[in-house]
């Protein structure tokens, strides 16, 4: 599904963000990337939905080299990539269920798609009852379930998802952790940036661990350390 | 498709409402220089209408008696083509009485009094006469010999009046170009700012919709129809402008219709165009502007 091959990426002169990177992850796997703040994890999300362009080195999604890829093609490859941050990027004047709609009508979807599908990804991550609420009347917990509705609605391949329960306390966290294990399960490809060490231990998933933007390990059912 | 069109329409008009203030500013001052464009064709095509008797270097109009009969309109013709130390005979032209009412259409636009007593049986005839002799004298006394001629109404001297008109068209043409295009230019760069600012305030959003995949045109379509609707309102005030200006000058004209100044009016027909070439203008500089502003704000 997501193949990096020597990748390296610099910004400005300094010493590189990801040196020499090359692993790849298969369709429907959870994938961990963890290691302290500048390690690196970040700028490999960024390069896997074409955010960033690589110095050197090639990033394959789905089949396709997206370096090489046109700009006028980039949108359509986000389709099929659902993306979560910390900070959540909702729209805060729109309601939570225009928030997960936006992403659909933005990608030309009819509104007779966007009524139906808009409702059903709201119940998955068990928001139907707040759909008219705006981001500030939910919590924080609450509004990461929005952004994962948001990027889930389109069924996208994989999600990118950077630390999304940074900004949470731990059961709220684990709250989502399960939602993101769901949606794994429905044969989305996960790959979570996290420094979070109880949730990787939780998990026991793959872990892809980078020190100053080098892998320093890559293990099947890992924990943090 | 109608859901893309109405989401565009939506979007164009909220951010309509959110920047008042700049939007103002752009519309009005697209107003003005498109006002100016405007005034620009008017006053060019007015003086034209004045100078179409001298058009192609004549610079001596033999006018010629609407019941002359052939033979006399032949003596003055032989008359003229004797002297071609001082005429350019090759472009000695005769202008008859058809060709010379559809040429009076333009010169008395803004007298239709004098224009109604006018017919093609009544209207003199003419030769237009371009001199090879840059010696104004020499014309003068030369004209003046065609006064004593039978069958010849008048003679008319370029000099008279296209000196001081050509200079002061040429004036006016320039002086009023190059504020349009200056006041064009502000006009581009203030849709451009509120283009830019309508942007910045919708960056969150912006975000988003690259996230999840929106097309760069899909972005871009609401500022540029932002933009346009920005000049065609510009536009529209302008065309207003315009008709009022050229109104209230056709009402002044039309007390000194016994003068040249009467040629000085832009008929209806012109009028109609220069505005949908305002429109156009407006509405193409509207687009392209915050069609590249957008454009440079969306980084891939």
């Amino acid at each position: 599904m997501i193949r990096l091959e020597n990748v390296t990426k610099t910004y400005g002169t300094d010493i590189p963000a990801v040196r020499d990177a090359s692993f790849e992850i298969a369709k429907g796997e959870f994938v961990f990337m963890v290691g302290p703040s500048g390690s690196g994890k970040s700028t490999l999300l960024r390069l896997m939905n074409r955010q960033e362009q690589p110095e050197r080195g090639a990033v394959w999604v789905a089949g396709k080299n997206i370096n090489e890829m046109s700009d006028s093609k980039v949108p359509y490859l986000r389709r099929n990539i659902g993306n979560i941050f910390q900070d959540y990027k909702l729209l805060l004047n729109k309601t939570v269920f225009e928030n997960v709609a936006f992403a659909l009508e933005v990608i030309g979807r009819p509104k007779h798609v966007i009524r139906q599908q808009v409702p059903a990804v709201l119940d998955l991550v068990g928001l139907s009852d707040k759909e008219d609420r705006f981001p500030h009347q939910l919590s924080g917990g609450e509004q990461q379930r929005v952004s994962i509705a948001r990027a889930f609605v389109n069924r996208p391949l994989i999600l990118l998802a950077d630390e999304p329960t940074g900004n949470l306390d731990p059961a709220t966290g684990e709250g989502i952790m399960r939602l993101l294990d769901r949606i794994n399960n429905t044969g989305t490809t996960v790959v979570m940036a996290t420094h979070d060490q109880r949730i990787v231990n939780m998990m026991r998933r793959r872990v892809v661990q980078l020190d100053r933007g080098v892998i320093v390990r890559d293990q099947e059912r890992g924990v943090y350390d | 498709m109608i859901a893309r069109f109405s989401y565009a329409f939506r979007e164009t008009w909220a951010s309509f409402k959110r920047n008042v203030t700049l939007t103002m500013a752009a519309v009005i001052t697209s107003a003005v220089s498109l006002l100016l464009v405007g005034s620009t064709f008017l006053i060019q095509r007015a003086f034209d209408n004045l100078l179409t008797r001298w058009k192609g270097d004549v610079e001596l109009i033999v006018y010629v008696r609407s019941d002359a009969d052939a033979n006399q309109i032949q003596v003055i013709e032989d008359a003229l083509k004797s002297q071609p130390a001082i005429i350019d005979v090759s472009k000695l032209r005769y202008l008859d009485q058809a060709e010379s009412y559809a040429e009076a259409q333009k010169l008395f636009a803004g007298d239709p009094g004098t224009l109604r007593l006018l017919t093609p049986e009544n209207i003199p005839s003419q030769f237009k006469v371009v001199p090879i002799s840059q010696d104004s004298n020499l014309i003068r006394e030369l004209g003046e010999q065609f006064r004593s001629l039978a069958g010849v109404r008048e003679v008319a001297y370029a000099q008279d009046v296209f000196d001081v008109v050509s200079r002061v068209s040429q004036f006016i043409r320039i002086a009023t170009t190059a504020m349009s295009i200056v006041l064009l230019m502000v006009a581009v760069g203030l849709i451009w700012n509120t283009i830019r600012t309508a942007m910045f305030a919708r960056r969150r959003e912006i975000e988003v919709m690259k996230l999840v995949g929106a097309t760069n045109w899909f972005i871009r379509i609401p500022f540029m129809l932002e933009g346009l609707l920005q000049g065609l309102i510009g536009g529209v005030l302008s065309c207003l402008g315009l008709w009022g200006l050229n109104s209230a000058w056709s009402n002044a004209v039309a007390d000194f219709n016994d003068t040249e100044l009467a040629a000085l009016v832009v008929t209806d027909g012109y009028m109609r165009f220069v505005m949908f070439i305002l429109l156009g203008i407006g509405a193409i500089a509207g687009a392209v502007g915050s069609g590249i502003a957008a454009s440079r704000f969306l980084d891939v």
